[in-house]
């Protein structure tokens, strides 16, 4: 059924003219939790199914998406999507190009040791509330917020240059935030647990114990002291600051699109547009986007245009290598695609966004890092970024920080930021760990209509120089 | 038009009938059909134009003392039976401990210049056209505009509200939202310039006004000067002012307040801002971009104040919050969906449990003309645009924003010069404090599917250059 929805599309649109179509059909479910100090806020699953087909016609992109699967919609869809298309034409000067693929025919799977379906909603909703109890480890903890995500999507893409790809993905992540209070001070910690996979990560992993931590953490917040602004600091950024960082720096501007100018109107434009193969950084920067890696949020084999993942190298020991392309950029750059489009349901079309993007390996240990630090702080944990539109000057605040005096934490530090400049930054970096962590970054939005999608972040342990900002 | 009105109606009895003889206590169905056809520009040229219909109903259903919620976009008749199965299934665990019940019906008031039928019914072809024009108009400013990128939303949209309780409320509307940022260069100089508005008629699209105000904002910074780190007195224009109202907007839902902004949670009947700013919902608003008759739950509309003359008279309910916190509701239910992986288009959405919310919120015009506000201002800033806004502590307050463009010097009551990137870091409600002069007009402004209207404010705050 699926199959002939989505063929007939792209039969009925090479008919109507078009020199390209692509269609997918999609099913999805998705569940979503949130407890609040103890009160259930949200417990609600969707279920949303239909059909996604783009056209090229003359050069031009269309698009239209319907959720009415009978001939009759999809025949509606697929006349829309051609004549959107045809009336874009007349205003494309430059006529896109699609740089060739390979039309793979291939069915793959995420890897589930337990359906999330397979586990009762009554269940999960049992847990959550569990976890969110156990962030209220004193009464100096105000407000308890847990929020669950699970997402099953079932996924076939077709083109008219004869690739179908069936995908199955799922995906799930829990977030555990909880804000302390003492007097007139506030602080707040949070930690998310996520992966491409079933339930059994909550099985994994010890979330009682995880929310336990999380409760005292943020009490622990209550007695650091704050951190004071100084100018060009050590500073050795953890996994999780790290990945933000990879994230906002490094995975937005090397999204080919925002390279050349087309997300110019909201999210901004990239620094370093025109700069491939010139030297960026130091020897220790290299980053990676990689949405191969089993487990990931970002993980997935072929993109929504059907090309096939690989590990691309964004950043290779300074120097700039290349962005995250679509088809249609790898035209204009020269380059082959290298599988970065995606779109969050059959409803949008697909934007290059990032996979798994994250800052590469070295050899240090963490114990050393810190130990050959005289002067420095230990960053830990993502909180806010502050990035401007040509992701240059960026200010990303931390969850926490430890002052390093002769190789050793001592003080430790409350709302803290660091600030710098994109290469001022990179070029500073002199150290970094082996052990590389990913970590899960639910939502992160781009395109109009804006998609919020999951991503995974990281890379090692990472020693530079910025400056250190106390946060009022 | 009628004809999906009346199949949306069959499929929401349908459901009501099938969760009542599942022995369910109350059951609503809120039935969605939403339209939005999206015209991307990028390097002065179309670069994809793209749409959705959107079909689906959402399911609320009470048992006891438990409430559940489901949504399908399949609104086959087994398909609906799953659905009054899975938000059975949803509410199992989630008991809760106070009476509640969906609401009940009442009387329909009418609000004029929501729908158009111009703008529902615009041929793609010409939306294509006059999204183009928006370029047209940036290029022909100037000629040192060299680049122009931005979106034109249409949406059309219509709703119904079926409960067990008797509740049948019909809604529709149509707006649109349209862009422009455009590119100046002058030698090595680069500069930004954008406008951003939106509106519920075709008449209302002005595509050459757009275009010639991001060009004027463009061209005008490419003589810039570096901005000298200070607290100043700061005029917002239309765009940043809705920028600070819409994240007043949140303060006052209670759920958002709850979960993640409690700011406001403890300032009920307390000053929260100066006495020049009051804050108004009022969804019957002739022609309002936020206006409808009913809530999405099928509450009437009513006309309130929120914040009077700096005080927090109330935050705003839904049935389901207006339960927990003992208050009726105050018409505010609005439904989106911000589970992440589910589509959150510009319209109307059935994905989500409806939130609290306000509907058409604005400052209170004050006195001045904006005029007059720049003419009073000895030192200050003139902000036209705001990007990246945070409010980075939210229980404190931590404000901040790149002012990436229109940002200019205000000297003896004039523009003196375009400054350069810079940013903004304060606190909310100190700037709210400070808020010392509100214009006597409204203008719909927003960025990136988040429109209201707003008049100019002016209040302090910290700024320091970034670049």
């Amino acid at each position: 059924m699926e199959e002939d929805s989505a063929l007939f599309a792209v039969e009925y649109a090479s008919k109507l003219g078009a020199g390209y179509v692509d269609a997918r059909v999609e099913d999805h479910y998705n569940e979503l939790i949130i407890v609040a100090n103890g009160k259930v806020q949200r417990g609600i699953i969707n279920r949303k199914r239909g059909i996604g087909i783009r056209t090229l016609v003359n050069g031009a992109w269309g698009f239209q998406s319907t959720t009415d699967l009978t001939k009759k919609g999809i025949r509606q869809a697929t006349e829309t999507a051609f004549k959107v298309a045809k009336a874009s034409s007349k205003h494309v000067p430059k006529p896109v190009k699609l740089a060739p693929a390979k039309a793979y025919k291939t069915s793959y799977k995420t890897k589930v040791k337990v359906d999330l379906e397979d586990v009762a909603f009554e269940d999960k909703l049992k847990q959550i509330i569990a976890w969110e109890k156990m962030l209220h480890t004193s009464k100096k903890i105000v407000r308890g917020l847990a929020e669950y995500t699970g997402i099953k999507i079932h996924k076939l893409f077709v083109n008219n240059e004869g690739a179908k790809i069936r995908f199955s993905n799922s995906l799930t992540w829990v977030s555990l935030k909880a804000d302390s209070k003492k007097g007139d001070m506030t602080q707040f910690y949070e930690r998310t647990v996520g992966h491409s996979g079933g339930h059994e990560i909550f099985q994994k992993n010890d979330m009682e114990k995880l929310s336990t931590e999380v409760g005292h953490k943020a009490e622990t917040l209550l007695k650091a002291k704050a951190a004071k602004t100084e100018k060009d600091a050590t500073v050795i950024l953890d996994n999780d600051y790290a990945a933000l960082l990879a994230h906002e720096i490094v995975g937005h501007p090397s999204e080919a699109d925002r390279v050349l100018g087309r997300e110019a109107a909201w999210a901004g434009t990239t620094w370093w547009a025109g700069k491939i193969g010139e030297k960026i950084g130091s020897d220790y920067f290299t980053v990676y986007d990689d949405p191969t890696i089993p487990s990931t949020l970002g993980y997935y084999r072929y993109d929504d245009e059907g090309v096939k993942a690989e590990r691309k190298v964004l950043i290779k020991k300074g120097v700039l290598k290349g962005h995250m392309h679509s088809r249609e950029t790898a035209t204009i750059f020269g380059v082959k695609p290298n599988a970065g489009m995606r779109a969050i349901t059959f409803e949008y079309i697909p934007l290059i966004r990032m996979s798994n993007t994250f800052f590469g390996e070295g050899d240090w240990k963490k114990e050393e890092l810190i130990r050959e630090t005289k002067h420095g702080y230990l960053i830990s944990c993502m909180r806010h970024p502050s990035i401007d539109d040509k992701r240059y000057n960026w200010t990303i605040s931390a969850q926490e920080a430890y002052e390093i005096k002769n190789g050793e934490l001592t003080t430790h530090l409350r709302d803290i930021a660091l600030t710098s400049t994109a290469p001022k930054f990179f070029k500073s970096i002199n150290a970094i760990t082996k052990r590389v962590e990913i970590v899960p970054l639910p939502g992160c939005g781009k395109g109009d209509p804006m998609q919020s999608l999951y991503v995974g972040n990281g890379g090692p342990y990472i020693r530079g120089v910025a400056t250190v900002l106390g946060v009022k | 038009m009628a004809s999906l009105l009346t199949s949306l109606r069959g499929a929401g009895k349908t459901v009501l009938e099938i969760a009542e003889n599942k022995g369910l206590d109350e059951a609503e169905a809120y039935l969605v059909s939403n339209k939005v056809l999206t015209i991307r520009l990028v390097n002065n040229a179309v670069f994809e134009s793209k749409g959705v219909h959107d079909i689906g109903v959402g399911l609320r259903v009470i048992k006891g003392n438990m409430l559940g919620f489901s949504s399908t976009a399949d609104l086959s008749k087994q398909s609906l039976k799953k659905l009054v199965d899975t938000a059975a299934s949803t509410a199992k665990a989630r008991k809760l401990p106070f009476k509640y019940s969906f609401p009940k019906p009442g009387k329909m008031p009418r609000v004029a210049g929501v729908y158009s039928k111009k703008l529902a019914e615009l041929p793609s072809e010409k939306a294509v056209e006059l999204a183009y024009d928006m370029v047209d108009a940036s290029l022909a400013y100037n000629k040192k505009v060299v680049d122009n990128a931005g979106v034109l939303n249409i949406v059309s949209y219509e709703t119904l509200v079926l409960n067990t309780n008797g509740v049948s409320a019909e809604n529709r509307g149509t707006f649109f939202e349209a862009s422009l940022s455009a590119t100046a260069k002058s030698g090595k100089k680069v500069s930004e310039g954008s406008e951003a508005t939106a509106g519920r008629s075709l008449k209302e699209l002005k595509p050459k006004e757009i275009g010639e105000k991001a060009a004027e904002m463009a061209v005008s910074g490419l003589k810039s000067e570096r901005l000298k780190e200070d607290t100043y007195t700061l005029i917002l224009d239309y765009e940043p002012a809705q920028g600070v109202l819409g994240y007043i907007s949140y303060l006052v839902s209670p759920m958002i307040a709850r979960l993640y902004f409690p700011l406001f949670v403890d300032k009920l009947g307390k000053k929260v801002a100066s006495p020049q700013i009051t804050l108004i919902d009022d969804p019957l608003m002739p022609n309002g971009i936020g206006s409808a008759p009913v809530d999405d739950e099928g509450t009437q509309s009513k006309k309130q104040i929120i914040i009077n003359e700096g005080v927090l008279k109330k935050f705003v309910y839904d049935s389901f919050y207006g339960a927990i916190d003992k208050k009726k509701t105050t018409g505010n239910a609005i439904r989106t969906s911000f589970a992440v992986g589910v589509s959150a288009f510009p319209g109307k959405n059935y994905n989500g449990e409806p939130i609290p919310f306000p509907r058409n919120p604005y400052f209170k015009p004050g006195k001045w003309k904006r005029e007059e506000i720049i003419e009073d201002t000895k030192r200050g800033l003139l902000v036209r645009r705001f990007h990246y806004t945070r409010l980075t502590n939210p229980t404190r307050g931590d404000f901040t924003s790149v002012l990436r463009m229109g940002l200019y010097a205000v000297k003896n009551g004039e523009i003196t010069v375009a400054l350069k990137k810079s940013r903004l870091l304060d606190n909310l409600l100190n700037m709210l404090k400070n808020v010392d002069a509100v214009s006597n007009k409204l203008v719909v402004a927003g960025s990136w599917g988040d429109y209201a209207h707003t008049p100019v404010i002016r209040t302090k705050a910290h700024v320091t250059s970034i670049d």
